[in-house]
């Protein structure tokens, strides 16, 4: 009576085997993605995982790039370190090659391992601003601005606005007390030396959802213009305080992190006139949303999540995030051939030249020694229903910038 | 069955003050450290790093809290932060060109300082007081890296670890630094069921009891809560150390926050207050369960071909393990340690069950 059943488990064991090299043989290149869905990164992990994901099934669907197609791992780290590691070791075993953790403290301990391992990790819009320098980390990619260049921009956008000259304005910060929160403050300072306008810095405490403290500070400091340096819930409460300070909401501009969620919860008639930078463009418009709506959505019914996201603000940075590696999968197999390796990757995507995604996403150029791919962005400014861009494109006192990067990477490597 | 005490004649001190007296723990415990030598070959690389390692060295984190929490009967919610001080420690020391061995002695002794410095209202409050003044320690610590960046490791708050080296020979392979962690835990493992069976110990145990009364029968309360402070945070300094050098390889302040001070408590209290083994079990759970209840899940929606939304799969495990820690409490307050007892008990006296009180 019991014998059948381990002859069951061995049919079933050698059926695994047999499976086994059969996967391998398959031109898949898989990601990893352990998010954050349950503590921190809540705000933006389900929709910008949906993003990467959707755009992915999309290629997927339309065949693939070069008879590669892709594969996706998607778990929960609950942005702790040690299960970003986990979640790394174990992806990384079931063939995953690229990576993005969507968190800054568990890609920055991951990052270690990932240039040991030859992985490519992605960081963008999170994880380690200096990661711009490829010579110093030749396997992490931020693939957009990193927080200096945000700062750079949106003081660029000031700058227009003013008519060319910020010489005894008076610029603030509003920030989180966290190393995220300080990340513009010597770039701001730098910039108000070279342009001559007045800033100070104002700090509140983590968690951020109480700031009346730090926005009497700010009104005392009379500010002509408001930086917003924070994320999630905060945000909003940073915009509804300065409702209630009187503080004109077309002076106040944001950091990425600042979605219709955030104004929804302000209230979206009384948020309007808030700026904030932006990295790619949201909406429904664009036909590679179009694309993924129509095909991926209504035809095969493969959404990775809810309908309602598609086209959300960080839908699309999700969409922008993942754009680039799967156009240097297609040059890796144009310009190196099959097979193509994580090495063969990480080399084409430094070959990403001018890439934009039909204008979903500012152009960005990857080479060697610049991961960043040019730190532009745009301004964008609610308009009392979805966001209105008031700038085109651009980046801005790169030098800065990249005196910033530099620095930071020398300390880097100061440890190695 | 198995536990045996037939054959057992305690004929000497020596003899009956052993560590494991009953020959079937004995054995179990020699083959536990040939298994755990031989894990290399045993297990998987992946279940090596990503299990292993980090329980292990957890496990010895716990020992040290378990040392102050179960045996001196001290709260501390900021082990977390003596962690901290000892990672960050070694790994600046180990950056201006100390050798491994030296540097985590550092981070050991300098957390051991700094964590007591922070146990001394343990001798004039306790309880709910003692968890307030300890909990003030992790709030400054986790300041202190968010302030300095001189400390934290510049703008992006990260420190890239030295790669550590034990006389000479680097600590490069997974296993190296598997068999680094696991004889650091032993030592501090022995090290604790030896603390236990001395006169501090019993000094320790009779302050947890009731500290009054262990003054009137001569024990000095003061001179015994520090050193419970400096001996529980001297490991915790160490570990933090370990982890940093065996397992993270790069620090960041996450890694070390009030989550985690939280979460070495929990560790603590399921494995059972007072308990060796209670360490290793309340470390394991602690950190693999919610891994593995999740891997569980995503089986067994694949199996049955449910389709769960990645939010909600995120999410269940939370509850699981949550119902999970309730559950073993219900079943057992004194942790999972009292439930291997329950079964040791058991077996010791099988089948004449009727001789236990």
């Amino acid at each position: 009576m019991r014998r059948w059943v381990y002859w069951v488990l061995v049919l079933v064991l050698a059926a695994g085997l047999a499976a086994v090299p059969a996967l391998a043989q398959q031109k898949v290149i898989t990601f990893g993605f352990p998010v954050d869905y349950t503590r921190v990164y809540v705000f933006v992990a389900e929709e910008w995982t949906q993003g990467m994901v959707d755009y992915l099934t999309l290629m997927n669907l339309k065949g693939g790039v070069g008879g590669y197609t892709f594969d996706w791992r998607v778990v929960d780290t609950g942005n702790e370190p040690q299960r970003g590691i986990e979640a790394y070791e174990r992806f990384r075993r079931e063939g995953a090659t690229i990576f993005n953790f969507i968190s800054t403290p568990v890609s920055n301990a991951v990052a270690p391992r990932a240039m040991e391992d030859g992985v490519i990790l992605l960081m963008p819009f999170h994880g380690r601003s200096d990661a711009a320098d490829g010579q110093t980390f030749p396997w992490l990619f931020s693939l957009g601005a990193n927080y200096w260049s945000q700062a750079t921009v949106i003081v660029q956008h000031i700058l227009e606005a003013e008519g060319g000259n910020l010489r005894g304005k008076r610029i603030g910060l509003v920030h989180i007390d966290s190393p995220f929160g300080r990340e513009p403050i010597p770039v701001l300072e730098e910039l108000s030396r070279r342009l001559g306008f007045e800033f100070q810095s104002f700090a509140f405490p983590s968690p951020g959802t109480e700031q009346s403290a730090t926005w009497a500070q700010v009104r005392r400091f009379r500010p002509d213009w408001v930086l917003l340096w924070s994320a999630g819930p905060s945000q909003s409460v940073g915009v509804r305080e300065a409702i209630r300070n009187g503080f004109p909401l077309d002076r106040l501009v944001s950091v990425i992190w600042l979605d219709e969620k955030d104004m929804n919860i302000v209230g979206a008639a009384q948020a309007r006139g808030v700026k904030r930078f932006e990295a790619a463009v949201p909406g429904r418009e664009h036909p590679v949303v179009q694309e993924i709506l129509q095909k991926v959505y209504q035809e095969a019914g493969k959404g990775f999540g809810k309908i309602e996201n598609v086209g959300s603000t960080y839908y699309v940075v999700g969409i922008a995030s993942v754009a680039p590696v799967v156009e240097a999968v297609r040059i890796a197999v144009e310009r190196f051939g099959e097979p193509v390796t994580v090495d063969k990757i990480r080399a084409a995507l430094e070959m990403v030249s001018n890439f934009d995604l039909n204008g979903l996403m500012p152009p960005i150029t990857i080479t060697p020694q610049d991961h960043e791919g040019g730190g532009m962005g745009r301004i964008s400014q609610w308009d009392g229903s979805r966001w209105v861009p008031v700038t085109d494109w651009m980046s801005a006192f790169r030098d800065v910038v990249w005196e910033m990067v530099y620095k930071s990477s020398a300390q880097f490597r100061q440890g190695q | 069955m198995f536990y045996r005490e037939c054959g057992v004649r305690h004929t000497t001190y020596a003899a009956d003050r052993a560590l494991a007296v009953i020959p079937f723990e004995r054995a179990l415990l020699v083959l536990l450290i040939v298994l755990a030598a031989a894990a290399p070959w045993i297990v998987t690389d992946l279940f090596l790093v990503s299990y292993l390692t980090p329980w292990l060295i957890w496990t010895a984190a716990v020992l040290g809290l378990n040392l102050l929490m179960g045996w001196a009967g001290q709260i501390h919610l900021g082990y977390g932060a003596v962690m901290a001080v000892g990672a960050y420690t070694a790994v600046h020391v180990a950056r201006a060109g100390a050798p491994f061995v030296v540097a985590v002695a550092a981070g050991g002794l300098v957390a051991a300082v700094i964590g007591s410095l922070f146990g001394l209202p343990a001798l004039r409050v306790r309880g709910l007081y003692l968890a307030m003044s300890t909990l003030a320690l992790q709030v400054i610590v986790d300041w202190i890296l968010v302030q300095v960046p001189a400390i934290s490791g510049g703008a992006q708050a990260t420190l890239l670890v030295p790669r550590p080296h034990i006389f000479g020979i680097p600590l490069v392979t997974d296993q190296a630094r598997y068999w680094t962690a696991a004889v650091f835990t032993l030592l501090v493992a022995l090290f604790v069921a030896n603390v236990r069976r001395t006169d501090v110990g019993r000094a320790l145990i009779a302050l947890r009891e009731k500290d009054y009364a262990a003054a009137v029968i001569g024990i000095n309360v003061f001179y015994y809560k520090a050193l419970a402070f400096f001996v529980s945070s001297f490991i915790g300094g160490m570990s933090g150390a370990a982890l940093a050098f065996l397992y993270y390889r790069a620090v960041t302040p996450e890694q070390f926050g009030l989550n985690v001070s939280i979460m070495a408590v929990a560790m603590v209290i399921v494995g059972g207050l007072g308990s060796i083994i209670g360490s290793f079990f309340g470390a394991g759970f602690i950190l693999l369960a919610p891994i593995w209840i999740e891997h569980g899940l995503r089986e067994l929606a694949a199996a049955l071909s449910v389709h769960i939304s990645p939010s909600t799969l995120a999410h269940l495990p939370l509850v699981i393990y949550g119902g999970l820690i309730t559950g073993f409490l219900l079943l057992e307050p004194l942790g999972l340690a009292k439930l291997y007892d329950n079964v040791r008990n058991y077996l010791r006296v099988w089948p004449f069950g009727y001789t236990k009180k």
